[in-house]
């Protein structure tokens, strides 16, 4: 193969495909972002006023986040599949008046509330078509802590209808009348069946499992003013149906309602964003702020004043539905990140409605906030809280390979057949 | 065995990687130093062992930081960053080996093994702390710290534990090495060894039935400050503090020994002697051990000795008229090597010598300082070797005989006559059995006081130019232990000494050394491996020494206490105990 990659043919077909998006996507997204650019440099965008680094708050205040990671084959055997989920929930307190900023609170009393932290949780799931979905909602039910359906649906259909919707009853009267007894299964909420592949169903287990951790933080008595989420606040939807097409949306939902309840700003990180040109609005930051100015940029929808952006007008979930993205640089090495907030509270907490300037500093005092909670030097420019989460419940290769030798172990001490559990293509050394 | 954890010190950190040699422990993050022993605690197939490690080298630790410099530099460059709850993933790597372990024998005693195994897996490591460990690794360590003359105590990086470091008088006739550059501490280190020595003879005095050895020694003190001590207190104030009567047992009638008497502090004068050695009690090879000559030199000497002149031979030499001899350029470079003898004060034609009270102090178990500080270098090597060899051969001879009457014989025939003489009737009595009689039995010289005859700048006579020919010290070095007659080789070089005299030595007390090529020469040479201690001994400070030795398996870190110190600590010994008042019980 390697002479392959070296040869000039593969060069050449490099460039078309290079000129090839160049021609098509990056000249169409440039001519749409000139439409915006304007409006980004003078009012989407904004300079942080960063807290002096011996800054003192009159309250210091905690910082939660929820970070897991999982693999889909801990044990093959045959078509099924054995799930290792990992999560982290970790609390910091902004300590700033004890002159230790961000100290991780008490494992003991973290543990106490919330249970044992890296919390680590095994599933295994059948590829035969029904058994699929039928594993897959109960593990979800299982993992989820949330066990009543109808408070689970409720939430997604409240915010989406703007609180038309608040009680089961009052599904009755609109479009999701048809599907009203099926949104009170969970095995009836997994309307993407044709996609259940085993790629899809460990997404799925691990971002609840996820939300289950955030969940169970929520319900605590820890009481964070910040909890975050690693990755992007979106809901895959139904085309038809119009609600999600998988129980996680509804779930996220829930999340969301429950922390407008216990007043807790949740916010979803995610350093892979999917917005387009975020290179050239970073650009225009640097112009318009300067270099090494720490800024974030609002990527409004169309329901916002103003209008959607041009840029993302056909992106699918971008802005994400229910929800507010910016984008945001803490750091002038990095590439900026994007952050969303559940639109719900956005639209209680930050935007004031007719008010772009009172906006403005709702915005400036969240994401100095923001800021503030990311600047260790171990990850500058990315929240401290979700980093430490991360690194608590990550698998390394490792720990990866001692837990399939466990596993096998185990099944000889059950005395069961001692099928190799490896994947299958490990016997041929592939 | 169930041994008191506690006791060992401080938990520290557990063992990650390494193997029986080396090891890497992850520990908290203290302040620890190059050079500190830590110990760890093993249980593998019920055997409870504590293995000691000694730390070379020290790296800092951030866990989950894969890149602890491109922190550090965020730290720098973005003024206002932290580092979240980094205390508790701050640790230390300490990378060190392993000096062995200690474990109990089937009688319950604690014996210390060479590292031939290893610790269990993620084994606890302790760090000993004064006050609390130290009685638990006196005990463990007791085989490999035990004797008579204390060296120093128990290094752990900067500290000290109470556990003091002796040698057993016993391998001192097996020589002895000080190794260190100027300013290293030998001067302070001979007076605590000089202070041992008196405070083991002390001891013997006390408890004569104790059958306990006493140590014999002739101390060179280039820079005359035994006596009066570098600062303000010596040997001198141990010699006032005794009372007549102990100190007539212990120093005798004098223990300084001087060029110039009239020249010495009044105190001291009171217990010393002027250095007075006649030509007669130099022999040929006795001035080949400290400068060379040529082939036809050496033979004109031996034929003036052998011929007739014998114990005269040098004032004959000195005598003969150049003009009247065939062999004039011969005659004429002997005379010029040995005109330092006529220049010299202390080596004389004739009058009275102080060798024959040497030897007698030597053979009671005394210590002797000498003055050589106004001496030229050629009259210190020579008194050096000329008491050397005359003590080496009178125990020579006494090795030789099975009773007084074989000794005496053997004595005429190694000895300058006119000495052997004047000193035979004292040596019939130090060395019989029992009797005056010719018929009367030896003693075995391992059973007569241990004779240490300190080489001062050792390498001027110690070189392997002059070791090569009849080197006094060659046979003293490789026969010595048998006469119990060791040398204390003082040197700030071990690379320039003989082979021999370095293959001899089983006991190497290594202080700091000036460079690289010492460092590396002191390894080597040393008498248990201590491969990969340089980074060690380049950090050592002064009075720091590590204690090597043939008979031991772990080397010893030491801190040798400053003389005045252990002199405060010990002066009430030196005095008489007055008589308890017994009571009177009435029944």
């Amino acid at each position: 193969m390697l002479e392959k990659i070296l040869a000039e043919k593969f060069r050449n077909t490099l460039k078309l495909v290079f000129s090839d998006i160049n021609n098509q996507q990056d000249r169409r997204d440039e001519a749409e972002f000139v439409k915006d650019e304007a409006r980004i440099r003078e009012k989407l965008l904004a300079r942080i006023h960063a807290f002096p680094s011996d800054t003192v708050l009159s309250e210091d205040f905690l910082v939660a986040a929820v970070d897991g990671s999982g693999t889909e084959s801990l044990v093959t055997l045959d078509d099924i599949r054995v799930h290792l989920l990992s999560t982290s929930t970790i609390v910091l307190n902004t300590d700033t008046q004890r002159e230790s900023l961000f100290s991780m609170v008490d494992r003991a009393t973290v543990e106490s509330e919330i249970g044992e932290q890296p919390h680590i949780d095994v599933h295994w799931h059948s590829s035969v078509r029904n058994d699929a979905r039928e594993k897959m909602a109960e593990s979800l039910a299982e993992i989820y802590p949330l066990k009543d359906m109808v408070s689970l649906i409720l939430p997604f259909f409240c915010d989406y209808t703007g609180g038309k919707i608040s009680s089961i009853t009052d599904i009755s009267d609109t479009e999701f009348a048809p599907f009203g007894s099926r949104l009170q299964v969970m095995r009836s909420l997994i309307s993407r069946t044709q996609t259940l592949t085993n790629a899809a169903v460990h997404e799925e287990l691990r971002k609840v499992s996820e939300y289950a951790a955030a969940r169970r933080l929520l319900e605590s008595d820890l009481c964070p003013k910040y909890l975050l989420l690693d990755g992007a606040m979106s809901i895959f939807m139904h085309f038809v149906r119009h609600y999600p097409s998988m129980p996680s949306g509804f779930m996220l939902r829930d999340l969301c309602s429950l922390a407008r309840r216990k007043e807790v700003i949740l916010c979803a990180v995610s350093k892979n964003h999917t917005i387009p040109f975020a290179h050239r609005i970073a650009s225009v930051a640097k112009e318009e702020l300067g270099e090494g100015a720490k800024w974030f940029c609002h990527l409004p929808s169309k329901e916002d004043p103003g209008g959607g952006l041009h840029i993302i007008e056909d992106r699918a979930y971008i802005p994400p539905i229910l929800a507010v993205p910016y984008l945001y640089s803490f750091s002038r090495d990095n590439r900026p990140s994007r952050i969303d907030f559940d639109r719900v509270w956005w639209s209680e907490n930050i935007f004031v409605d007719g008010d772009p300037q009172a906006t403005r500093e709702n915005e400036l005092a969240l994401f100095r906030e923001l800021e503030f909670m990311s600047r260790d030097a171990r990850w500058y420019g990315y929240p401290v809280a979700l980093a430490l989460a991360h690194e608590n419940c990550k698998l390394s290769f490792e720990d990866l390979r001692l837990a399939k030798e466990i596993a096998r172990d185990v099944r000889l001490e059950l005395g069961f057949d001692d099928r190799k559990t490896e994947s299958l293509r490990t016997d041929y050394n592939l | 065995m169930d041994l008191d954890r506690e006791k060992l010190g401080e938990l520290y950190g557990k063992v990650g990687v390494g193997n029986q040699t080396s090891l890497g422990i992850m520990g908290n993050n203290r302040d620890i130093s190059v050079g500190e022993i830590f110990m760890i605690y093993s249980k593998r197939d019920d055997h409870e062992r504590v293995f000691f490690f000694r730390v070379l080298d020290l790296e800092n630790y951030l866990r989950q930081v894969d890149d602890i410099s491109r922190v550090a530099s965020t730290l720098m460059v973005e003024g206002d960053a932290y580092l979240s709850g980094i205390e508790r993933n701050m640790l230390l790597s300490v990378g060190g080996r392993m000096l062995g372990f200690a474990e109990k024998d089937k009688k319950g005693e604690w014996t210390f093994k060479a590292p031939r195994r290893m610790p269990d897996h993620l084994a606890s490591v302790y760090r000993p702390m004064p006050g609390l460990s130290d009685e638990s690794v006196r005990e463990m360590l007791e085989c490999q710290t035990d004797g008579e003359i204390v060296v120093g105590d128990l290094q752990v990086g900067e500290d000290t534990l109470d556990v003091p470091v002796r040698i057993p008088c016993k391998y001192l006739p097996m020589h002895v090495g000080i190794f260190g550059s100027t300013g290293s501490g030998k001067s302070n280190l001979m007076m605590v060894l000089i202070k041992s020595m008196i405070d083991t003879n002390l001891d013997a005095a006390r408890n004569p039935n104790r059958k306990s050895t006493r140590v014999s020694a002739f101390c060179i003190d280039p820079h005359d400050e035994f006596a009066k001590g570098v600062d303000n207190i010596g040997i001198q104030n141990i010699v006032e503090d005794m009372s007549d009567k102990m100190r007539s047992e212990v120093i005798g009638e004098f223990y300084y020994l001087t060029t110039h008497r009239s020249a010495t502090v009044r105190e001291i004068g009171r217990y010393a002697r002027e250095i007075r050695i006649l030509w007669s009690e130099i022999q040929p090879r006795d001035l080949y051990s400290i400068m060379e000559f040529s082939p036809q030199m050496s033979s004109f000497i031996d034929a003036q000795y052998n011929g007739g002149s014998n114990e005269d031979w040098i004032a004959t030499i000195i005598d003969m008229d150049e003009s009247s001899d065939d062999s004039q350029g011969t005659l004429r470079a002997v005379k010029r090597r040995l005109r330092f003898l006529e220049r010299s004060p202390i080596f004389i034609r004739e009058g009275s010598s102080i060798l024959e009270d040497i030897y007698c102090a030597m053979e009671t178990g005394r210590i002797l300082v000498v003055n050589t500080s106004l001496m030229g270098d050629q009259e210190q090597f020579l008194l050096t070797t000329v008491v050397t060899r005359t003590l080496s051969d009178m125990r020579r001879a006494l090795k030789s005989s099975g009773n007084l009457g074989d000794f005496e014989r053997q004595g005429e025939m190694r000895l300058p006559r006119s000495f052997f003489n004047r000193v035979k009737e004292r040596a019939r009595a130090f060395y019989s059995k029992g009797g005056g009689r010719d018929s009367a039995e030896v003693r075995d010289p391992r059973s007569l006081p241990v004779i240490q005859v300190t080489v001062e700048e050792a390498p001027t006579i110690l070189n392997p130019e002059l070791m090569r020919g009849q080197s006094v010290f060659k046979d003293i070095s490789r026969q010595g232990r048998k006469f119990n007659i060791g040398l204390l080789v003082v040197s700030q070089q071990v690379s320039v000494l003989d082979n021999v005299i370095l293959s001899q030595m089983n006991t190497e007390i290594n202080l700091r050394l000036g460079n690289e090529r010492e460092i590396k020469a002191c390894i080597d040479n040393a008498s248990v491996n201590i491969s990969g201690f340089e980074s060690e001994f380049r950090v050592m400070a002064r009075g720091e020494a590590i204690l090597t030795a043939s008979y031991r398996e772990l080397p010893l870190p030491v801190r040798i206490p400053f003389f005045n110190d252990i002199y405060e600590k010990d002066k009430h010994r030196y005095k008489d105990a007055k008589p308890k008042k017994t009571e009177e019980h009435i029944i």
